[in-house]
């Protein structure tokens, strides 16, 4: 059996649980976000026919003034990084965070999901900024909780460069 | 080492004439590019040397440090477990003989000791569940689990478990993913990696949250009757979950396990990136950790211990019931068996311990009492019994005595009615001069043979064949044989006699009907009288010869019914003749007295 620890991070309110939380198995509570600080999922996904199991630790958000706990990232394999796109301090800090965590864990595989896509209305992001993520060598999607929108393809990016990485 | 050239840091000295002077020089331009070089092999030859002086001081410490590590602990073991096995595994595949030899003074032993525990095992468990089964706790969880739904084995767990191992995980210390998981029997829990998960969170949370010392570790918390026990090593954790109170052996057996996994799967613990496949193996040594002790001497038993008798005493007492009334019943069904049969009158019958004992009155022609209960499917282990002889005039016996009397067949039908018996089908000569012989049976006095055919005995048939096939031979128009055909005349007349005489001897009756006819030659009241006159004659042979008038009957057939031939010549020839018919009877009746 083939397992990777994801980590999902992004600041409060992003959307990261209601993004994946009609995708994932989960016996946890959200309330394990507020007292924990994390909630363990499970997602299973298929590599080139080999079935993967991601464990995703859903990270409580942060405020701007806190670090990821070091602790939960800790020997995460991938990361999926949730901004809100309707909110652009939530990219702002984006790669701050970012950095914070691989000078931890190292270079590990990471996409970047600007949710709330279905709010084009409010959409603040540019394509600037996603040509900034890119640029940066991250993978970067469109997601939305409300249609389901980028979450299957977030999943199966990231279970595969995980094992591309590892060399699986 | 000794025969390679020397190496050495210094520039090589000149020899005296200076003949050398140049390979000085080259020696000290070897010196300066290839110096250090020099100098590192030096050091590898030094290096070679110290080794092999290191083996040798080993090959003197080895067996005091392996006592000294053996005291300390049990790495020794575990490191050197692996090479034993493969080489143990090696030496058998090429001479299993040898190690057969040296083990073979242990195997006897070893067997019987095996055999021992699994009797004594099985006596335990024979306890166990006679006294679960049968003692008022036990009844009254039967009662729990029939009520509750709840399987009886979790019934007994819940009530006399004193702890119970239920799940083994082991957990990557990194990454928190599962590496292997363990359940109890009639466990499942199929979210064992997030709950693994969620278990390194929590070790996380309680660290970051207290910032206990370097490797402290969340150890035991309690929810319920549950206890989780995680023991974390360097590389991962070792977590169980547990029912009940758990003894030190368990936290024991515990450390060791992770010693054993650490020691055992270093390597892939290290390389561990969330493939589980390499560690696959660590399975049974989860599977070890589980373990169930139920508590079968729990208070509350006093008081109900002669519960514990008096339940498989009631059980036999029933049991011993049932088997009574079943073999009462039996004794019953056979009595009336023996009753009903014909021929057979019970005066007494009793049941004893040693078997049945049965007398009353039999009529020798009657059925044994053994054959009607074998019949019947009740014959007992021990039947006893006096039967005296009596007749009885129960039909179908009579009819079996006069079958057994006159040795009848089995095939040949008897029928009676009131005292009257009629004798059908085929009757043979012999059965016939016995009823001549022996008379009537008890309970016949008339015997009707009306519609019965009497059988000769085969040496008879083939004499009345014999007779049935001569024929008398007579010139065209002659009323007298010639010589010949005299003689063969009296030879017939011989073998009717002699039949005749048998016949009557089993007090049959023997009819000789002698036929005359002729050729067509000539009118039909010639041939008429033509042929009368052939049958007198013949039947003055045979008269001179004993043959007696009374049983021979003439029947001068003349032209009809003649007998056919291939050509007309011959037909003339064969019809000029007389032949013979033969008829064995009795008289129709037989009456008691006459």
């Amino acid at each position: 059996m083939l397992q990777k620890k994801i980590c999902m991070v992004g600041m409060f309110a992003t959307g990261k649980t209601c993004l994946v939380q009609r995708y994932v198995h989960s016996i946890f509570s959200p309330r394990y976000l507020s007292t924990v600080g994390v909630k363990i999922d499970r997602k299973e996904v298929n590599v080139r026919g080999e079935p993967v199991t991601l464990l995703l630790w859903d990270l409580e958000g942060r405020d701007g003034n806190h670090d990821v706990n070091p602790s939960y990232v800790r020997g995460a394999h991938g990361l999926i990084f949730v901004v809100d796109g309707t909110r652009r301090d939530t990219f702002d800090q984006a790669f701050d965070i970012r950095e914070s965590i691989t000078s931890q864990v190292g270079e590990i595989p990471c996409a970047f999901a600007f949710n709330k896509a279905d709010l084009t209305d409010e959409w603040q992001l540019t394509q600037a900024d996603e040509d900034a993520v890119s640029a940066r060598g991250l993978h970067v999607l469109r997601t939305s909780a409300k249609s389901g929108t980028g979450v299957e393809e977030t999943f199966q990016w990231l279970a595969d460069a995980t094992l591309q990485k590892t060399g699986a | 080492m000794a025969d390679e050239p020397a190496t050495t840091s210094e520039p090589p000295k000149q020899d005296k004439g200076g003949r050398n002077g140049g390979g000085a020089e080259f020696a000290a331009l070897r010196h300066l590019l290839v110096g250090p070089e020099q100098n590192r092999l030096e050091e590898l030859a030094t290096e070679l040397r110290d080794r092999h002086v290191s083996a040798a001081d080993l090959a003197e410490h080895l067996p005091e440090a392996i006592v000294l590590r053996g005291k300390r602990d049990r790495q020794i073991g575990r490191a050197l477990a692996p090479t034993v096995e493969t080489a143990l595994r090696e030496s058998i595949r090429r001479n299993p003989r040898e190690i057969a030899t040296a083990i073979f003074p242990i195997l006897g032993p070893a067997i019987r000791k095996a055999i021992a525990e699994t009797m004594a095992a099985l006596v335990r468990s024979i306890n166990s569940a006679v006294e679960h089964s049968l003692s008022a706790r036990g009844i009254k969880w039967r009662i729990e689990s029939w009520r509750t739904g709840v399987p009886y084995a979790q019934v007994v767990i819940k009530h006399a478990l004193v702890y119970r191992v239920e799940q083994a995980f082991l957990i990557h210390a990194e990454t928190g993913l599962l590496i292997a998981h363990a359940t109890a029997p009639g466990l499942k829990s199929p979210d064992a990696d997030l709950i693994s998960g969620m278990l390194t969170a929590i070790q996380d949370f309680v660290r970051d949250s207290f910032r206990p010392g370097e490797g402290a570790t969340l150890r035991t918390f309690s929810v319920g009757d549950h206890t989780v026990q995680v023991e974390a090593g360097p590389m991962a954790l070792l977590a169980l979950i547990i029912r009940g109170q758990a003894p030190e052996e368990v936290l024991r057996k515990q450390q060791d396990t992770l010693e054993t996994i650490h020691l055992q799967f270093a390597a892939p613990l290290a390389e561990f990136s969330g493939d589980t496949a390499p560690l696959q193996t660590v399975h049974p040594l989860l599977e070890e950790c589980l373990e169930t002790v139920v508590d079968t001497d729990a208070q509350g038993r006093g008081e109900y211990l002669w519960m514990r008798w008096v339940i498989p005493l009631a059980i036999a007492a029933g049991a011993l019931l049932v088997v009574l009334i079943r073999a009462n019943t039996r004794f019953d069904r056979a009595v009336a068996a023996l009753e009903n049969e014909p021929g057979l009158v019970v005066m007494n019958a009793r049941r004893g311990w040693l078997g049945w004992v049965i007398t009353g009155l039999r009529d020798p022609a009657a059925r044994e009492p053994q054959v009607v209960l074998a019949g019947a499917g009740l014959l007992p282990r021990a039947l006893k019994g006096r039967w005296e002889p009596y007749m009885s005039l129960d039909s179908g016996v009579v009819v079996t005595r006069a079958r057994q009397q006159w040795a009848l067949p089995a095939t040949t039908p008897l029928s009676l009615r009131s005292d009257t018996l009629t004798v059908s089908g085929d009757l043979p000569l012999s059965s016939l001069g016995m009823m001549r012989q022996r008379g009537l049976p008890p309970g016949v006095s008339d015997v009707i043979v009306s519609d019965s055919r009497v059988i000769l005995p085969p040496h008879l048939d083939s004499i009345r064949l014999a007779i049935v096939d001569e024929r008398v031979l007579f010139a065209p128009g002659a009323a007298e044989a010639n010589l010949g055909e005299r003689a063969r005349a009296r030879a017939v007349a011989i073998q009717v006699k002699l039949l005749a005489d048998s016949v009557g001897a089993h007090a049959g009756e023997l009819t000789l009907t002698i036929i005359g006819r002729t050729d067509p030659t000539g009118t039909m009241e010639a041939n008429q009288a033509l042929a009368q006159w052939r049958v007198d004659h013949v039947t003055a042979i045979f008269a001179a010869l004993g043959v007696r008038p009374d049983f021979v009957r003439g029947e001068p057939l003349a032209t009809s019914r003649p007998l056919s031939a291939a050509d007309s010549a011959m037909q003339a020839r064969i019809n000029r003749s007389v032949s013979f018919d033969i008829d064995v009877s009795t008289r129709s009746r037989m009456t008691r007295g006459r």
